[in-house]
């Protein structure tokens, strides 16, 4: 039986992202995880400084040390 | 020998030392203790009598020649099951890693060892410190000893659980998002995540490079301190260890509170977490008056919002979790638990872009967080707003996680410990949470001290299991 629209696109957008073993009860919580992740994604600030590093960075000694 | 189930380590120990306590009569007394009551909350994944009793065996020699190592010598304690013990599994409590059997110790680990404790066993934890409660993995959720109808928190939840139920007086859990304060608070006992890089995070199971931190968990906050004493410390092979000197964190417990300056944190639980449940509010207030009383200098500070924090934490986690568990989603996503494979996914579809730019707001949220405490010693705050929810629960449980003050201090990497503040009208736990500057573990416990000894909240103990 083919996936109604929904469930296609998410089997497509997971297919892309090389999750191709996911079911449909696994498409679900796919979908929930996005969603949720969408949430704290528009929270993130849109306007740094453009030359503001990250809270991590590298250090070229770290693995000479 | 009276029943040494709720012993305290620094207690056991001058016990012990005396040769008042028989190591190998207390490893086998908690082990009786295990066998009797566990099957109620499933707080161990494995037990190891055969070396356990070996340990003691040796601890028990060695101290009757006169070689006292420490406190911890011939001390029981138990490990979350994604620390690393040579030749016993690490599961991650996950059928993904049901075969894996470590090669060698966790250097957290290992000084446990090193210190002469005697390792029970390996604990219950959510799915690799994400997923859970979880019914669907092949070990059964660890249960709250106060309820065991209700969760114990996690994702160290057999470890919180099993503090509370007198089966052992110490173990080592792992906080990513809080997953040492949140159990801890929901089972009335004492959690410290230190500060990041001040415990090897190297053969503990990662979930989050950027936010996993290694601490103790025990009944009260003097154990915590001699606990956090022996794990502490340089690995040159983790590669966010911190190559600082480690204190003596029980030298100043006693010292008080009178001078110290104690920032009180009130918009995260006050303003930016709606609804707290009003009990678990008015036990930090009266610990903030508390504080108060005994000379501290009290004055609120405020930091960015709580959801900033979260956003910020979340999006790292979901990044940096997906890049440790990627291939097993693609090969194996049915070996997870529900919740476990939801929460991994999360980090599928997110661009390298979207986890910059988390990594850079992270430095600014740090920067704020810093100015913030520049003009104290400590902050107090809440763990949680609300005490645990029922496993069947589903709404509240489904909110209960995104109602915690603990992220933050993942992002800014300081010393967070969160201890017992008294009950709910239901009789379950509420706590308070005591926040440093990064490496000052040492006056988090001093202030975490004054309020444990003014309160007595770490005395009580669950009703079915005070014997």
């Amino acid at each position: 039986m083919a996936d109604d629209p929904k469930t296609a696109e998410l089997r497509g957008a997971a297919r892309a992202l090389g999750l191709d073993r996911l079911t449909d009860e696994h498409l679900g919580q796919f979908e929930r995880a996005m969603a949720a992740m969408q949430r704290h994604l528009q929270r993130l600030p849109r306007d740094l400084p453009p030359a503001q590093e990250p809270a991590m960075i590298f250090c070229a000694m770290a693995a000479f040390e | 020998m009276s029943d040494p189930a709720f012993l305290g380590l620094a207690e056991a120990a001058e016990l012990i030392r005396a040769k008042k306590l028989s190591p190998v009569e207390y490893a086998q007394a908690l082990f009786a203790r295990i066998e009797r009551r566990d099957a109620a909350y499933n707080c161990f994944i494995a037990l190891t009598p055969e070396r356990a009793l070996k340990s003691a065996r040796d601890a028990e020699t060695e101290i009757m020649a006169g070689r006292w190592r420490g406190p911890l010598h011939g001390i029981p304690y138990a490990l979350k099951d994604i620390i690393d013990v040579a030749g016993l599994p690490t599961t991650a409590h996950s059928k993904i890693l049901a075969d894996n059997v470590a090669q060698q110790d966790a250097p957290a680990a290992a000084r446990m060892v090193a210190a002469g404790g005697v390792l029970l066993g390996k604990l219950a934890t959510h799915e690799f410190a994400i997923g859970g409660p979880s019914f669907d993995l092949p070990w059964p959720p660890a249960r709250n000893p106060w309820n065991r109808n209700c969760i114990p928190g996690g994702s160290t939840s057999g470890g919180a659980a099993g503090l509370a139920a007198g089966f052992f007086p110490a173990t080592l859990g792992s906080d990513t998002g809080g997953s040492i304060r949140n159990p801890a608070s929901f089972c009335g006992i004492t959690g410290m995540k230190p500060t990041y890089g001040r415990v090897s995070r190297r053969g503990v199971v990662p979930l989050a490079f950027s936010l996993d931190h290694v601490g103790p968990l025990t009944r009260n906050v003097r154990d915590n301190a001699l606990l956090l004493q022996v794990i502490a410390g340089h690995d040159p092979q983790d590669p966010a260890s911190a190559d600082r000197p480690v204190p003596d964190y029980a030298a100043d417990l006693d010292r008080g509170v009178k001078g110290l300056k104690v920032g009180v944190i009130r918009h995260f639980y006050a303003q930016d977490l709606k609804r707290g449940a009003p009990e678990q509010v008015a036990a930090i207030e009266t610990a903030v008056t508390m504080l108060a009383d005994r000379g501290a200098r009290i004055s609120e500070i405020a930091l960015p919002p709580l959801a900033d924090f979260n956003a910020c934490g979340q999006v790292i986690l979901a990044a940096e979790a997906y890049s440790v568990h990627e291939a097993w989603l693609k090969e194996r996503p049915q070996d997870y638990g529900a919740r476990g494979r939801e929460r991994l996914l999360a980090g599928a579809t997110l661009r390298v872009a979207d986890y910059l730019r988390a990594t850079r707001w992270r430095r600014t949220l740090c920067e704020a967080a810093a100015a913030a405490f520049k003009d104290i010693d400590v902050a107090i705050t809440a763990t949680s707003v609300d005490p645990a929810c029922r496993f069947d629960d589903t709404a509240t449980l489904a909110a209960i996680y995104g109602r915690q003050v603990l992220m933050p201090f993942n992002v800014t990497g300081q010393p967070a410990l969160s201890v017992p503040a008294g009950f709910s009208k239901d009789g379950l736990p509420l706590s308070v949470q005591f926040v440093g500057h990064p490496f000052a573990e040492a006056t988090v416990y001093r202030v975490a001290q004054a309020y444990e000894a003014a309160s007595g909240w770490a005395d009580r103990h669950p009703p079915d299991l005070a014997v």
